[in-house]
């Protein structure tokens, strides 16, 4: 059986109609030995019993050849047969049962044709996706990045059309535990017409991820729906620099690349481990605590990597001015005036040759499960306080790495995810992680300790949101910003409840309708009209949080008591 | 000379010629008009429109449809008669005169269906 595959832009009734085509003969061949046998039994004349002869009407026979072909056998009618109508009968009864049989087993065999199932059921993906009514991403490839991707905008609320090659992914995919039925659709992403199918040109494509594992596809998947869907938004997954600035030529609106992000998430978490908290707390919704590893600042670091990964780190490394050794096989040996040991560094010898027990941490960056976790255990037995950071390669190794008491676990799919994630769901907390880049440590570290203050020496799992000042999202406090009241920063994060205490949340970021931003503001800031915050805090305040803003009486009273406070 | 035309084209003609055969004569008058040859219309223009389908283009599926008018217009007269004759037991002239105005109905379908075929076959380069 032929598929015309290049035609699926009209891929909507297909399946109907290759069904149609395959059951021509069988439906010619049916047509024919129906009217050949009516024919015979009208034209073979039959005796009455009266001896007379007779013919058979047109219904009569139509009637005899139904039953007999659908082997239900009434008999002989109107009256017994005679022996030529019996012999004629015969050819009846086997030329059209087994034409029956011919049309039922053609429609069978193509029914349970596999190409022609895949056929169906990419057909009832697209035409879930042109029935969806909310918004959604199109996420192609569900390796580690893109599995992890859905989960987190599931989490958000978000929708997400995936797109997958490989048929036993595209399985895994259907059992992910999401809150609604995640539409997949089985084919080639690079080819335009799939990403037409996906509906990257309906209005309610918010954007195109392309979290693929190859770079060529990604490019192919950015430039395709650059040209498709002009305004659709793309953000990819680039694994080179070459790869990266060609997607950056065209307006690619985020490129992460996951050696970089990795490095610099290494060297973010050596030098400033409060930034490091803080950034993964706010992109990761699974991680709801703060925990900041202290890292002494005296000393070297190992660094056993291969690859791209080696490239970027002894970059960032060097970029930072953290001593190190470098740990690696010849064939990625990078010029530089550090120290460099040959080895892959799962042997005790090696390690120490790298000085490991003046170390003060170490990373195991190769492109091997197997031989990462050999490095971290020989270098825990070698120096037990030494700071151990992970690369895990494979989704399947986690079980390991997740109870293997590494300082820093290193997750490609999760870095791309979060790193996408914190710019899909709120353009604040993307502003607001740009600053956090360049922001002082003692700043981040007065940030949660403001916090850690007005939780109180609670632990609950914090959570970050924005609020717009407008008549939308803020009907309570909208009236008392042109007036005497001024009302501040402050008198939003308090409890509308008894004595009104302050609420365990803080404003990270303040941007003004005029542009202005005001990173991590005081709360004696006055509030403005279409004033954007970013709040972070506990999971649940928030709910408080817009209860108070939304009821103008809650608010007054807010604002009084916060008045009498301060005379 | 494709042989799969060729069949299309004869059942599509033939599908005409047979109609027209049974639609010509006094319209009220059952001599004139032979159940033999409404029988072989009715299972040649079946046959017509089952090798009509399969083709997707805008001609193809305009053929298909004049071949599915002909056919219910065929069936209908077909059945009409066969109510006449065996639960009414007498085919009057006012039925007889149906049955052949919806045959003649039926052969104005057919008459598009191979006008367009004409036309299709006229553009066709060489």
């Amino acid at each position: 059986m032929k598929f015309n595959m290049r035609r699926r832009s009209r891929i909507r009734g297909a399946a109907m109609w290759l069904l149609l085509l395959e059951l021509r003969t069988p439906l010619i061949t049916l047509i024919v030995t129906y009217s050949i046998s009516v024919l015979g039994l009208i034209l073979i004349p039959g005796v009455t019993p009266e001896g007379a002869a007779y013919h058979l009407s047109f219904l009569d026979a139509f009637y005899l050849v139904s039953y007999t072909a659908t082997t239900i056998g009434f008999g002989e009618t109107p009256y017994p047969f005679t022996p030529s109508q019996k012999l004629w009968m015969l050819f009846v009864m086997y030329s059209t049962v087994i034409a029956w049989l011919y049309a039922i087993g053609s429609v069978l065999t193509l029914l349970s044709d596999p190409a022609f199932r895949r056929l169906r059921s990419y057909q009832r993906s697209v035409s879930r996706i042109h029935g969806v009514r909310d918004p959604y991403w199109i996420v192609c490839g569900y390796g580690g990045a893109g599995s992890q991707l859905i989960r987190f905008l599931d989490q958000s609320g978000s929708r997400c059309v995936m797109i997958e090659v490989n048929a036993a992914r595209a399985d895994a995919a259907r059992l992910s535990d999401l809150s609604y039925q995640l539409t997949i659709l089985v084919g080639d992403v690079a080819e335009p017409q799939t990403l037409v199918d996906a509906g990257v040109q309906r209005a309610l494509c918010r954007g195109v991820l392309a979290l693929t594992d190859h770079d060529q596809v990604n490019l192919t998947v950015a430039t395709n729906t650059r040209i498709l869907a002009p305004r659709v938004a793309v953000y990819a997954r680039s694994a080179t620099d070459a790869n990266t600035r060609n997607l950056r030529s065209f307006d690619t609106e985020v490129v992460v690349d996951p050696f970089r992000v990795a490095a610099r998430s290494v060297t973010q978490f050596i030098r400033r481990p409060n930034a490091y908290a803080l950034y993964h707390e706010l992109v990761d919704p699974d991680l709801n605590q703060i925990e900041v590893v202290e890292v002494p600042v005296a000393g070297h670091w190992i660094l056993c990597a291969t690859g791209r990964m080696a490239e970027t780190i002894v970059e960032a490394f060097v970029r930072e001015q953290i001593p190190f050794y470098l740990v690696s096989s010849r064939s990625t040996v990078i010029q530089g005036d550090w120290p460099w040991i040959e080895g892959v560094g799962t042997e005790a010898q090696t390690l120490r040759e790298a000085r490991i027990s003046e170390a003060v941490g170490i990373v195991a960056g190769t492109d091997d499960d197997g031989d990462n976790l050999s490095i971290l255990l020989t270098a825990q037995s070698e120096n037990p306080t030494l700071i151990t950071v992970a690369r895990r390669n494979k989704p399947t190794s986690e079980p390991v790495f997740g109870q293997g008491h590494f300082d820093c676990v290193l997750r490609e799919g999760r870095i791309i995810a979060q790193e996408m994630y914190a710019r899909l769901t709120t353009p604040l907390l993307h502003q607001f992680l740009g600053q956090l880049e360049t922001m002082p440590e003692a700043l981040v570290d007065g940030i949660i300790e403001k916090l850690n203050a007005r939780l109180a020496g609670d632990r609950p799992e914090l959570a970050h949101f924005d609020l717009t000042l407008d008549g939308k999202e803020a009907p309570g406090v909208i009236p008392f910003l042109q007036t005497v009241m001024t009302p501040k920063l402050g008198d939003l994060l308090v409890d509308p409840g008894l004595d009104h205490p302050s609420m365990p949340l803080i404003c990270l970021l303040l941007i003004r309708l005029n542009g202005d931003q005001v990173p991590f503001p005081g709360d004696g800031l006055p509030l403005e009209e279409g004033d954007r915050l970013l709040i972070w805090g506990a999971m649940g305040a928030h709910h408080r949080l817009h209860f108070l803003v939304r009821r103008v009486d809650l608010f007054e009273t807010v604002l009084s008591a916060q008045h009498q406070k301060t005379a | 000379m494709n042989t799969q035309r060729v069949w299309f084209a004869f059942f599509i003609v033939l599908a005409l010629t047979l109609n027209f055969g049974f639609f010509v004569g006094e319209i009220d008058n059952p001599l004139h008009h032979n159940p033999y040859e409404l029988f072989f219309a009715l299972v040649v223009s079946l046959i017509a429109t089952v090798l009509k389908i399969g083709d997707r283009s805008h001609l193809g599926a305009v053929l298909l449809a004049t071949s599915l008018v002909a056919d219910l217009q065929l069936i209908v007269a077909a059945v009409m008669w066969g109510y006449a004759a065996q639960v009414t037991g007498e085919v009057s002239v006012s039925v007889m005169a149906s049955i052949v105005s919806l045959a003649g109905g039926a052969m104005l379908a057919n008459i598009t269906s191979v006008i367009l075929l004409i036309a299709e076959t006229i553009q066709l380069k060489r």
